[in-house]
């Protein structure tokens, strides 16, 4: 459980990182927390000529308030962000999924931006992401753009990246109002991807209707995906009048990959996925409500 | 003894603790040897295929490749791989070094490569050609029997054995005229021991005077050093094998297997020490599996739900290479089937099939699939009899006074405590107020369940190899104590025994004495870690090492005191007048004349403060029991089980460390709720290994396992100081408890469980199956 020899690089500015993914083309991969690559790396299922190494780029550091969003930095860690009351302040969902990613040793190593990038379909990182409409910025010596996320995750650990690109950072939009929050999975043990799981931001008006609502699946397709039609379902009713168990049901009504592995079958990660929504919704609904 | 027990029976805190807490611990990795070269295996990608040809060149050609064996280099050189606990006359099965002609499952070691480092062996190792001629394997041991394809040819049907009890037909009136019968076939999956510290070994051969070194992950030092001695006919005493700590074995470093052996023979070809350390894509896939079995079994009640009769059908995997010997131990599920219960008339057969998987390796409380079917059947029975599974338990346990008592099948118990053992758990438990929280949790639509396993089990074989124990002690210059012994240990703190125990003996404070284990250069020979055995042998060879010891202390200071020898005693670190501790002799001072004044010794004593001594054990068997109670949570929408109290209450004599005894109980106690729920090698059709990382194979961590709560009941065996074995019998408690909670706690929708492991998906599938036999709403 050795991995090839690989050429190892470890640029200290972004620029210096575009430059060489430029240069190396499809023979380069870039590492930062080296949770997902490592171990492919170490069994063989993953080769590469270059290694680039993005923990000393200071501009994947940070975290940004932008008023209407919160920038963090792509190489933030996963425990980094467990730890920040700006973070749980302004973007509470992604607080609160942390504690959910592997261990705490790998928490230690791993970051959002290796996350987001990796796009396991059971990842929680890529499922607040889409949950909340967040913003993925990317740069390459070609230029910088912002993906949505709902253009972002495109099937099994793909993503509208392009080799060349450096993932830098995710902006999250700021919910205000009577909201609330909630992630629920379900793994075989704590820290295992999850066999199936849901998020869910919801946002109450005055006289409790649903204003805003936004469910996120994991471990439910090729890719996280959004409840689309459950939102539009729940938009504009009066909590409480819609029964949770009725919404973990219709979100996980439309789906037609659901995976099949050595824990279940496609049937039971469906009960499972619906179980966790109307378990989420149930837990985002009081948070609103007492908003 | 005169002296009261100081150490014994106290929580002493562990000797080893210190350097393996702190991460100083020697494990075989640690060792680094001049020029040390690197292996790795190239393993059989096919679960059966014939080798047609082999190239080694680009290999070969690799910049810092020392070489590449394969079966045609390596083994010729084997002479006798026979194993001192099996000896050489019972037929064994095959086991080349590498494999000959045919592979015979995914993992079989095909060629090995030695290099400078890792890394370039395993580049090397992936230009290895290998030419395969595929071959139907036989992946599923359940429909070996019935194929034409055979893993070995000399094995018709696959069957590697059968043995069996009392004829089934002589039965069939109790069975037919029984108030009750209570049916059903149990499977259990294959799952492992899973070291922490996965297999390794270097070996070191010495051209300049023929000797071989070997530093060993091994639960018996003395075994690998004998085994290699015989398998390269080097003579034993140009062997020396060192294991310092051993990271866990819980079986599969009992034996040296194929690799092992390998890296011995290559380690005559090369010219510096051999280093492989298996990693744990191969552990998991070569290193043995246990478990893998299935039986029908069967028990025969009165109206009042007293047993008549108990009979199992029971069949095993013995993969493709297991190691001995499968058919021997699987005798032992079906003679201890009868538990330790009231048993008029039982029948038995055990079978022994090969596939082509992972072979069958010994693995704590191998035989234990016989408490697995018994419990759970039971279980069934009491629900199937409308009786609480707990009051058809007291109608049926053996009581201490009942004793000594031979079950049906010919086991002669004793010294056991299973009615006993079984009402202190429930004591524990309070069981009558676990029903009373059942009840209102489930008119709150939550499901909780109890379950409750006992058994007896047999520790400290009196036989053979394992029969006897030897032990050193040198009471040196200065006073201090080294005792000598074979050691083994793997985690299971040999060295807090063998110091707690010398200290006793010898009457002195335990910061006085060190042991010295795992080095069959200085170190007696013994049997090492396996059967439950260690802490009565060590506990029988210290006693009678020491006897003589102590009778040449007593000796000098009765002469330097002018004392009768019957007027002193060993006491704190010396030596001293009854009552007069002030008129004695430290060690110190008796050291100084036994080896420096020797003129002031008695006539007849010896100079010198050192003796061995060798204990046999003076029965064939120790027995111990337990029973185990847990106590858990099911979630009817996902089928996840979560168990919220642990109960062990045992049976293993005197304890030496109470510490030591519970670390015991709850390591196996969690390997065995790993399997009930978690742990699983899974193969696909063709034979592959789908389970091969720490992603898939699903170990029990801190999260998934409740605090374990203890109980102790203290039935002396028949062995130095009334202790009895303890190391096995958490695992083979634990599945049937945890099986039996999940049933209990599943009961109101009418759910049997007969598979392992209970995986969430297979509960919500039973519940499912339930809903549509019966119309019960889920």
């Amino acid at each position: 459980m050795k991995p090839a020899a690989f050429d190892y690089h470890r640029p200290d500015s972004l620029e210096e990182a575009v430059t060489l993914l430029a240069e190396l083309g499809d023979d380069a991969k870039v590492i930062a927390g080296g949770q997902s690559l490592m171990p492919m790396l170490a069994m063989r299922l993953a080769a590469v000529d270059h290694l680039v190494d993005l923990r000393r780029v200071g501009e994947l550091q940070g975290v940004v308030d932008r008023g209407d969003a919160l920038w963090i930095g792509a190489g933030t860690t996963q425990a980094a962000i467990q730890r920040s009351a700006d973070i749980d302040a302004a973007v509470p969902l992604l607080t609160r999924s942390t504690p959910l990613i592997g261990h705490f040793q790998i928490r230690n190593r791993g970051t959002l931006g290796g996350s987001v990038a990796h796009a396991d379909a059971a990842g929680e990182y890529p499922a607040v992401a889409l949950t909340l409409d967040a913003e993925i910025e990317a740069s390459s010596v070609r230029g910088r753009r912002a993906i949505p996320a709902g253009d972002f995750f495109s099937g099994w650990w793909t993503t509208a990246l392009e080799p060349d690109e450096v993932l830098t950072g995710v902006a999250f939009p700021r919910w205000h109002g009577r909201s609330g929050f909630a992630i629920e999975e379900f793994a075989r043990r704590h820290g295992d991807y999850a066999i199936a799981g849901a998020t869910v931001a919801v946002e109450l008006d005055d006289d409790d209707r649903v204003r805003r609502c936004s469910i996120g699946l994991f471990g439910l397709a090729p890719q996280v995906e959004r409840a689309a039609a459950a939102e539009a379902a729940l938009v504009g009713t009066v909590a409480g009048d819609v029964r949770a168990d009725e919404v973990g049901e219709t979100a996980v009504s439309g789906l037609d990959s659901v995976p099949s592995d050595l824990h279940g079958p496609a049937e039971y990660r469906t009960r499972v996925g619906a179980a966790m929504v109307a378990r989420a919704w149930e837990k985002a609904l009081q948070e609103a409500r007492n908003g | 003894m005169t002296a009261a027990a100081r150490y014994a029976g106290a929580r002493v805190q562990r000797v080893e603790d210190a350097r393996l807490l702190t991460g100083h611990g020697s494990f075989v990795d640690d060792v680094v040897r001049p020029g040390m070269l690197h292996a790795h295996f190239v393993r059989s990608p096919l679960a059966r295929g014939r080798i047609t040809g082999i190239d080694v060149s680009a290999a070969l050609a690799l910049d810092g490749v020392h070489a590449v064996f394969t079966a045609e280099d390596l083994n010729p050189g084997v002479r006798e791989p026979w194993y001192s606990l099996v000896g050489p006359k019972v037929p064994d099965t095959p086991r080349p070094a590498l494999a000959e002609g045919e592979v015979r499952f995914v993992g079989d070691p095909v060629a090995l490569v030695v290099a400078v480092d890792r890394y370039v062996a395993e580049d090397a190792a992936a230009l290895v050609v290998v030419d395969y001629e595929p071959l139907e394997p036989v992946v599923d041991y359940k429909t070996a029997t019935g194929s034409e394809e055979l893993v070995h040819a000399a094995y018709p049907g696959n069957v590697a054995g059968t043995m069996s009890g009392r004829p089934a037909e002589q039965l069939a009136e109790v069975f037919a005229s029984a108030a009750h019968v209570v049916e059903e076939t149990i499977h259990q999956q294959a799952y492992q021991a899973v070291p922490m510290e996965t297999r390794g070994l270097i070996a070191e051969y010495s051209a300049h005077d023929g000797g071989m070194t070997i530093w060993a992950s091994t639960q018996v030092p003395h075994e690998v050093r004998l085994f290699c001695s015989r398998a390269l006919g080097l003579s034993e005493h140009r062997v020396r094998v060192i294991m310092r700590d051993t990271g866990g074995g819980f079986g599969q470093k009992a034996l040296p297997q194929r690799e092992d052996l390998c890296v011995m023979l290559a380690a005559l070809k090369v010219p510096a020490a051999v280093k492989w350390i298996e990693d744990r894509q191969e552990n998991l896939s070569s290193a043995g599996q246990g478990r893998h079995e299935h039986g029908t079994a069967r028990l025969a009640f009165d109206a009042d739900g007293t047993i008549l009769a108990a009979a199992l059908d029971h069949v095993q995997d013995a993969g493709a290479y297991p190691v001995p010997w499968p058919v021997m131990t699987a005798v032992v599920v079906g003679m201890l089937f009868p538990g330790p219960y009231r048993v008029p008339a039982a029948t038995f057969t055990c079978t022994s099939v090969f596939s082509n998987t992972n072979g069958r390796t010994a693995y704590r409380g191998p035989w234990q699939y016989e408490t697995l079917a018994r419990e759970v059947l039971l279980d069934v029975a009491a629900r199937g009899m409308g009786i609480d599974a707990v009051e058809l338990r007291r109608r049926n346990l053996l009581r201490h006074d009942e004793l000594p008592v031979t079950n049906p099948n010919g086991m002669p118990y004793s010294d056991i405590s299973p009615l006993e053992t079984f009402e202190h758990a429930l004591e524990i438990l309070d069981h009558e107020s676990f029903r009373r929280e059942q009840a209102a949790a489930r008119a709150a639509g939550r499901y909780i369940g109890v379950g409750t396993s006992s058994y007896v089990e047999p520790t400290t074989s009196g036989r053979g190899f394992h029969g006897t124990e030897g032990a050193t002690i040198r009471i040196e210059p200065s006073g201090v104590v080294n005792v000598y012994v074979s050691g083994g240990s793997s985690g299971n703190s040999l060295e807090t025994t063998a110091v707690q125990l010398t200290a006793d003996a010898l009457g002195v404070d335990i910061g006085q004495v060190n042991t010295i284990q795992g080095d069959t250069a200085v170190t007696p020979f013994g049997g090492g870690t396996g059967g439950s055995r260690s802490g009565s042998m060590i506990a029988g060879a210290v006693a009678e090492t020491a006897a003589g010891l102590r009778e040449r202390l007593l000796a000098i200071a009765a002469h330097r005191l002018e004392a009768a020898v019957e007027d002193l005693e060993l006491a704190d670190g010396r030596a001293q007048v009854r009552g007069t501790p002030g008129a004695g002799l430290s060690l110190a001072e008796i050291a100084d004349i036994a080896y420096f004044d020797t003129r002031k010794l008695p006539p007849g004593v010896p100079p010198g403060l050192e003796a061995s001594g060798r204990y046999q054990a003076q029965s064939p068997t120790i027995w111990a029991n337990a029973t185990h109670v847990c106590t858990c949570e099911v979630d009817v929408v996902t089928g996840a089980v979560t168990i919220l109290r642990y109960i062990v209450s045992e049976d293993c004599g005197p304890m030496i460390n109470p510490n030591v005894v519970e670390g015991q109980i709850a390591g196996g106690t969690v390997q065995g709720i790993g399997g009930a729920l978690l742990e699983n090698s899974v193969y696909d059709e063709d034979g592959n290994p789908i389970t091969s990382t720490f992603v898939d194979y699903l170990l029990p961590t801190s999260t998934e396992v409740p605090v374990i709560e203890y109980g102790h009941v203290e039935t002396p065996g028949p062995g130095p100081g009334g202790y009895k074995g303890v190391g096995e019998g958490g695992a083979i408690g634990a599945p049937p408890a945890v099986v039996n909670a999940v049933a209990d706690a599943l009961a109101p929708f009418g759910v049997t469980i007969t598979r392992l492991p209970m995986t969430p998906a297979s509960i919500v599938a039973l519940l499912q199956e339930a809903e549509a036999n019966q119309g019960v709403r889920v």
